[in-house]
């Protein structure tokens, strides 16, 4: 019938669309690392993933990208939550609640210029900075852009993240209808800082936590900031991958899929721990 | 002119429909008395093509059915709730099936307006079904399936969702329009007073199976309807009063 | 919220914006000045004049990002109604998720030979086929939500009253879905308007989308020009999210 045939290719489609480009490429990025495809191919071997597993560099790379991921949203839930707790409804009425939609019409491109003419040694705080007698020639300015602790990056990412944050939990907040809780907490007792620490922040983690999470995996495998303001020496995953891809040197390619592959299979895992946790709290609730 | 035969359906190893069999004359309404799990909606939808038996035949009119899809059937099944389209206003709610058959201009504006009339909802054309009553709401539906002439009507709880005042007015209504327009349907509750008070003839769902009476009185014998010990309830607690 | 706080937060969220605006005046910013020199608007009619090219970026953008958002939206509402009404609905939901997996940069670097394998490596197509792949999902999950039990019932009763398929979705499903169809296909344009690493990887360059212009020109080291074609960026979203917000943002259940 005509609607066992449309339910039918819709359902190819979606196959065809979502899991097999996703399929193809780890199996186009396994083949390639293990030497069984590729111009350099030369039959099954393992020596690519033992260069990269071995390399301090890959490891670094690695760690370094949920370093930057961790303290990135760390700070832009410090930051969301204390403004979603201390005006709950300034975000969901008023002017406010339209400004602060304002910076997600930032790409990260955008961003990533805006924070190396802000930061940088030639930018703006640093003009500011000479103008009032802080520092009196350019290369005093501190590192704050390409340097090895990532703070350009983390900053970047914070300012994405943060009014990203505030909108989600003012909502979130309104939903649960916090409000009634935090006062019946009062009722029974409980002194501002009890309410907020036993009360609004574990409420709204917890209902929060897959969307953290996942703004969480796309900082850490974010590219355009890190490729305009991160440094040579320490690099992101993505960065580096694809400055590995295009290389003039073809023996990294490999080494570039071979990184791509144990990206996503830490991605993988984390998401599964994510779906895992989730079961479980379904199961209790 | 409507003939099931040995409709038989299972759903997930469960038999929710059993070698039902049974006719409906032209022009009756037959009243259903079914709990809920009976098996009542599967029927209904069995019959009006939205689910498929996996055994027996339904014939109109002499006419195997089965192969016919839904919307070729002339067999219109209203649901409990009034699902009224939110974007259509009252009139072109009702005119929705004429307007599927691109039936022109004026003739949808005379059929659509001799239905509001008769269903007592000339005020409230332009209306929009978030501005209607819960009864309101049901007339619409009724409109909407009426205005199409279907052969047969298939009424699955209708007035589930209304209060008792609404309820007992649109069992007039309908039962007035069923008898001026001479429609040929299947009404499906589990309300035994409704059940009564609805149908030319009576039948009970359990279980996936089906019994029809052949009047009133055999419907009222059966242990198994409930009306023998509604009855007593009502004349114990007469007598009690009386005692007072 | 004290009026001060609410002014300095405004304050602040402006900064980013008038800075980029001011940037792209300029046209001269030795160090130390604060403020970029020989203001004028030269720049901007430089632009709209038609040389430099961004004129084109602009209409290349343009066109890319709506395609890729017409043919998602499309696609995802059509097919996420078959998914949404099949009984394993949440395997098949999860598959949704697999691109996710992935940074849209390093699926297009892995994707690569397949793309140049089929002559598509270097196109207009090509970027907007790699786009469909990270929109499409993003499409049916956000719809995923929105078809229910009464939608289905209502698509059951344009049968029941004798109407066909084509007739239940044009006269009931898509004038039902009108606003979630318009949030989803401007969400779906904006992840196509910023895209950046994607677009660069599958198309070499050769489709000069307005992303890669600012990347262009900070590699060249023209700070005006780039903080133009960032100005010109930014533009459209700010008028969506003027006209809705929920267009820019919007809850999902994860």
């Amino acid at each position: 019938m005509q609607e066992r045939w449309a339910a039918y290719s819709s359902r190819s489609l979606f196959v065809w669309l979502a899991a097999v480009p996703i399929v193809a490429g780890v199996s186009y990025a396994l083949l390639y690392s293990l030497g069984l495809i590729g111009i350099m191919a030369e039959g099954l071997t393992l020596v690519h993933w033992q260069e990269v597993l071995t390399d301090t560099a890959f490891w670094r790379t690695l760690g370094f990208s949920l370093f930057v991921a961790a303290v990135s949203i760390l700070l832009s839930l410090l930051l969301a939550l204390a403004l979603v707790l201390r005006a709950p409804q300034a975000f969901t009425r008023g002017t406010l609640s339209f400004f602060i939609y304002l910076p997600l019409s930032i790409p990260a491109i955008v961003m990533a210029f805006f924070i190396f003419q802000l930061l940088g040694k030639g930018g703006w705080l640093s003009r500011l900075s000479y103008q009032l007698g802080l520092i009196s020639a350019l290369e005093q300015f501190p590192d704050w852009v390409n340097d090895n602790y990532g703070i350009g990056i983390i900053v970047a990412h914070v300012i994405m993240a943060t009014p990203f944050f505030t909108i989600f939990f003012a909502n979130l907040y309104q939903n649960e209808r916090l409000g009634e809780y935090l006062q019946l907490a009062a009722t029974l007792g409980a002194k501002k800082r009890q309410r907020i620490f036993r009360v609004a922040v574990p409420v709204l983690l917890r209902r929060g936590l897959a969307t953290v999470f996942l703004y969480f995996m796309f900082v850490m495998g974010s590219y355009e900031i890190p490729l305009l303001v991160g440094s040579q020496s320490v690099q992101m995953v993505s960065v580096r991958t694809i400055q590995r891809l295009q290389r003039y040197n073809l023996g990294d390619i490999p080494e570039a899929y071979a990184i791509s592959v144990a990206y996503t299979v830490m991605v993988v895992i984390l998401l599964g721990g994510l779906l895992w946790y989730n079961r479980k709290q379904m199961g209790r609730a | 002119m409507l003939e099931i035969k040995q409709i038989s359906k299972q759903f997930r190893g469960e038999a929710v429909l059993r070698d039902l069999s049974f006719t409906l004359q032209q022009h009756e309404m037959l009243s259903i008395l079914g709990r809920s799990g009976s098996g009542k909606t599967t029927l209904l939808k069995v019959l009006a093509g939205l689910e498929a038996a996996d055994s027996g035949t339904v014939l109109l009119e002499g006419k195997d059915l089965s192969q016919k899809p839904a919307n070729q059937r002339g067999i219109v099944y209203l649901y409990q709730e009034a699902l009224l389209f939110p974007h259509l206003n009252v009139f072109e709610n009702i005119a929705f099936g004429l307007r599927l058959r691109k039936v022109p201009e004026m003739e949808v504006r005379r059929k659509v307006g001799h239905l509001l009339e008769r269903l007592q909802l000339p005020e409230q054309s332009t209306k929009m079904p978030e501005q209607l009553s819960g009864g309101q709401r049901q007339r619409v539906a009724f409109g909407r399936a009426l205005v199409i002439e279907p052969q047969v009507l298939l009424l699955d709880e209708p007035f589930g969702a209304l209060d008792t005042e609404t309820r007992r007015s649109m069992q007039q209504l309908l039962k007035r329009v069923a008898k001026d327009l001479g429609l040929t349907a299947i009404f499906v509750t589990h309300d035994l007073k409704e059940a009564m008070l609805m149908g030319d003839r009576l039948g009970m769902m359990d279980g996936g199976q089906l019994k029809i009476y052949g009047n009133r009185a055999e419907f009222i014998a059966d242990e198994q309807t409930g009306a023998l010990e509604e009855a007593r309830f009502w004349t114990d607690l007469q007598s009690i009063k009386l005692t007072k | 919220m004290s009026r001060l706080t609410k002014i300095v937060l405004i304050g602040l969220i402006l900064f980013p914006f008038a800075f980029l605006l001011m940037l792209s005046l300029g046209r001269q910013w030795p160090y130390p000045v604060l403020l970029p020199e020989q203001w004028s608007l030269s720049n901007w009619q430089v632009v709209l004049g038609g040389s430099e090219g961004l004129g084109n970026s602009v209409l290349l953008s343009v066109l890319l990002s709506l395609s890729v958002a017409t043919l998602s939206t499309g696609l995802s509402f059509w097919v996420s109604r078959h998914i949404a009404y099949h009984p394993k609905r949440e395997a098949w939901l999860s598959l949704a998720y697999f691109p996710y997996v992935f940074a849209p940069v390093i699926l297009a670097a892995c994707l690569q030979f397949f793309f140049i394998v089929g002559g598509l490596y270097g196109t207009f197509g090509g970027v907007l086929l790699a786009q469909l792949f990270i929109t499409f999902p993003y499409g049916v999950i956000f719809f995923s939500s929105f078809w229910n039990e009464r939608l289905r019932s209502m698509e059951e009763l344009v049968k029941t009253l004798g109407g066909s398929t084509r007739q239940a979705y044009a006269k009931v499903l898509v004038p039902v879905a009108k606003g979630a169809l318009m949030t989803c296909f401007f969400q779906l344009f904006l992840i196509s308007w910023f895209e950046y690493g994607l677009t660069n990887l599958i198309g070499v360059g050769k489709v000069p989308t307005l992303t890669l212009r600012v990347f262009q020109y900070v590699n060249e080291a023209n700070v005006f020009l780039a903080a133009l074609a960032s100005c010109l960026l930014i533009m459209p979203p700010v008028i969506l999210l003027w006209l809705n917000r929920q267009v820019v943002f919007q809850e999902r259940n994860i």
